[in-house]
């Protein structure tokens, strides 16, 4: 195998009009490995929320690209992240997904460690003859390099030469902010785990979430049964996509620093939402513009494994690579602390027909993902076409949306949902390239 | 009613639906439930334990009317959803059936295993789930109230649906 130019992946040449992606970057296998390292395990991720970690001693267990890690709020309150592997052999200490621990033990040799991670045992070690070396090594559990916390959204990374969390986010806090503040005590997580895999490359699914254009074909199903609903019975259900009709929705887009993005588009059915029951006390909390913004459809990307998704319902969707052709989603439905039971209610049944994956909607999506990821491996069709709509607009100026919201974006686009802009996709592929370019080496463009 | 009648009625419906499902008879599949059935597949708050309470915790899969299970069944008839319109071979196996009554009702508990064959990827699996059918009395026969079906391996490849579990 030769070398990979990460260079040559990308052909990004916006004054000539061309924006052309080759298809290895969703095939080749040797390019997800250096994902993995030098984007996943080596930048930072989303690792979960604050609200999983309430109390002292409670803890959740992920990983951070291929390397288990447990999140834990230590006795003292701290939240650390460390790698749930013993120090003394590498197993697991953690099998739980989740629960309430004062103590992590390791059950090959038992080496204990407190829930802040630190070695609190190691069985017969009088007795062991240690050299005296062993005593200088430190035993904790690993922590990861950085951990930091945005108003309850937890990220790590397992490379210390990273920006400072807040640098990295940016002004897509912004679109954060917009979720957290729907609520006056902030967010909680709905229980019910849901976690699934698709055959196909991650970033389809993070494009998918940018994608206007194939709303319309790809769920068309959907769109016909919601048209239909005309029953009483079925008014109970409303939605956002009820009276949907493509040509009014004005849309458009972000593009921050650092490969995050936002679609939005403007919502005539506020509403079908369960955040209307509250709308008043929102808008003298947060005032009209914000409020008007908590309603319209927002799909953001922190590149590269948080998606927060506010369109049916509200779902935080995490990314995991388990190989170029594999990918794992976990799933969460957010919503206001203390919200009423009916509009939890609402908000649940929403959440499920539109984002779960025997939903109305997401099985149209990762079906299709499957048949892009069998269809990129013909080496004659190595160039997608997928990301020029919209390039011929000219250069995108600040758009009314972003004054509106205060927010200077790399780019900014404002329009009727006809031209169902593509140019979005291009700040989440220059970061990957230029992650990547630096990581091997080279100069980043 | 005895118990060994109970068992009788509630096999021979679950027998009768897993063939249903199977042979892609989805009108006569549908004709099993009640005017206003549930049809419930709960998520798991923690590796042991399934969430209860489908009003305040998400499921895996909730439909509580006969309108949107017919709703499934004119997606799949529609020709425009990719995810149905592949559909996978599937055997559903039902086994461990043991009933009782409840009231005027029969509740059946057992263990239902549907093969999936997926047949664009080549590809087959499994889903594994204990169901509790509760039956009514409708006319002269037996229909399907609620079914709840417990999904043990909650890691879905791609995708489920009606007829996947």
């Amino acid at each position: 195998m030769k070398p990979i130019d990460i260079e040559k992946m990308i052909d990004d040449r916006p004054n000539d009009g061309i924006f052309r992606v080759h298809a290895d970057i969703f095939r080749n296998e040797d390019l997800c490995e250096l994902e993995l390292k030098h984007i996943f395990e080596g930048n930072w991720v989303f690792v979960g929320l604050e609200c999983q970690v309430a109390k002292p001693d409670d803890f959740f267990t992920t990983y951070i690209g291929r390397q288990p890690v447990i999140v834990a709020r230590d006795s003292g309150g701290k939240i650390n992240a460390f790698l749930n592997a013993c120090r003394h052999r590498g197993a697991m200490v953690c099998q739980a997904a989740a629960g309430t621990r004062k103590h992590f033990v390791c059950p090959y040799h038992g080496w204990a460690y407190d829930s802040g991670g630190r070695n609190v045992s190691i069985p017969a070690l009088a007795e062991g003859a240690y050299p005296p070396a062993f005593a200088k090594e430190d035993h904790n559990l690993r922590p990861v390099a950085r951990f930091g916390n945005y108003r309850g959204f937890l990220f790590a990374s397992l490379n210390a030469d990273v920006l400072p969390l807040e640098d990295h986010l940016g002004e897509a806090r912004t679109f954060i902010d917009l979720v957290v503040d729907q609520g006056e005590d902030g967010l909680e997580i709905v229980p019910g785990t849901v976690n699934y895999t698709f055959n196909a490359n991650w970033k389809l699914q993070i494009e998918n979430s940018a994608d206007s254009y194939h709303f319309v074909p790809t769920h068309l199903s959907y769109i016909q049964l919601l048209g239909q609903r005309k029953t009483a019975e079925a008014a109970q259900r409303p939605s956002y996509l009820s009276n949907f009709r493509e040509v009014d929705a004005r849309r458009g887009s972000f593009t921050f620093a650092h490969g995050h993005n936002v679609l939005w588009g403007a919502n005539d059915n506020p509403e079908s939402r369960p955040l209307y029951r509250d709308i008043e006390s929102v808008k003298r909390r947060v005032g009209e513009m914000k409020t008007k913004w908590m309603f319209y459809t927002r799909n953001l990307l922190i590149f590269p494994n948080l998606q927060l998704l506010e369109n049916a319902s509200l779902q935080i969707r995490v990314n995991r690579p388990l190989g170029a052709g594999k990918t794992e989603i976990t799933t969460y439905c957010i919503a206001p602390k203390g919200e009423s039971r009916e509009a939890r209610t609402l908000r649940i049944r929403q959440y499920e027909e539109f984002f779960n994956p025997s939903g109305l909607a997401t099985p149209d999506d990762t079906v299709i993902f499957e048949s892009c990821h069998a269809g990129q491996q013909s080496d004659l069709v190595d160039w997608q076409q997928g990301y020029m709509r919209g390039l011929g607009a000219g250069d995108p100026a600040i758009s009314p949306e972003a004054v509106e919201l205060g927010v200077t974006p790399v780019a900014s686009i404002s329009s009727s949902a006809g031209i169902c802009d593509e140019t979005l996709f291009h700040g989440p592929l220059r970061e990957w390239r230029a992650r990547l370019t630096r990581a091997l080496g080279g100069a980043p463009t | 009613m005895t118990g060994d009648e109970a068992h009788r009625i509630a096999a021979e419906l679950l027998y009768r639906e897993a063939l249903f499902l199977d042979e892609r008879r989805w009108d006569e599949w549908l004709a099993l439930y009640d005017a206003h059935p549930e049809f419930w597949v709960p998520a798991w708050r923690t590796d042991d334990t399934p969430t209860a309470d489908t009003s305040t915790e998400v499921s895996l899969l909730y439909i509580a009317s006969h309108l949107e299970l017919a709703e499934r069944i004119a997606r799949v008839r529609s020709g425009k959803s990719a995810a149905s319109s592949s559909l996978p071979r599937t055997a559903h196996i039902v086994s461990n059936v043991l009933a009782e009554m409840e009231g005027d009702a029969i509740v059946a508990r057992s263990v239902i295993t549907t093969q999936i064959f997926n047949i664009p990827r080549r590809e087959q699996h499994i889903a594994i789930t204990r169901c509790e059918h509760r039956l009514a009395a409708v006319g002269d026969g037996w229909r399907i109230k609620r079914k709840k079906m417990l999904l043990l391996n909650d890691y879905i490849p791609t995708m489920m649906d009606f007829y996947t579990i």
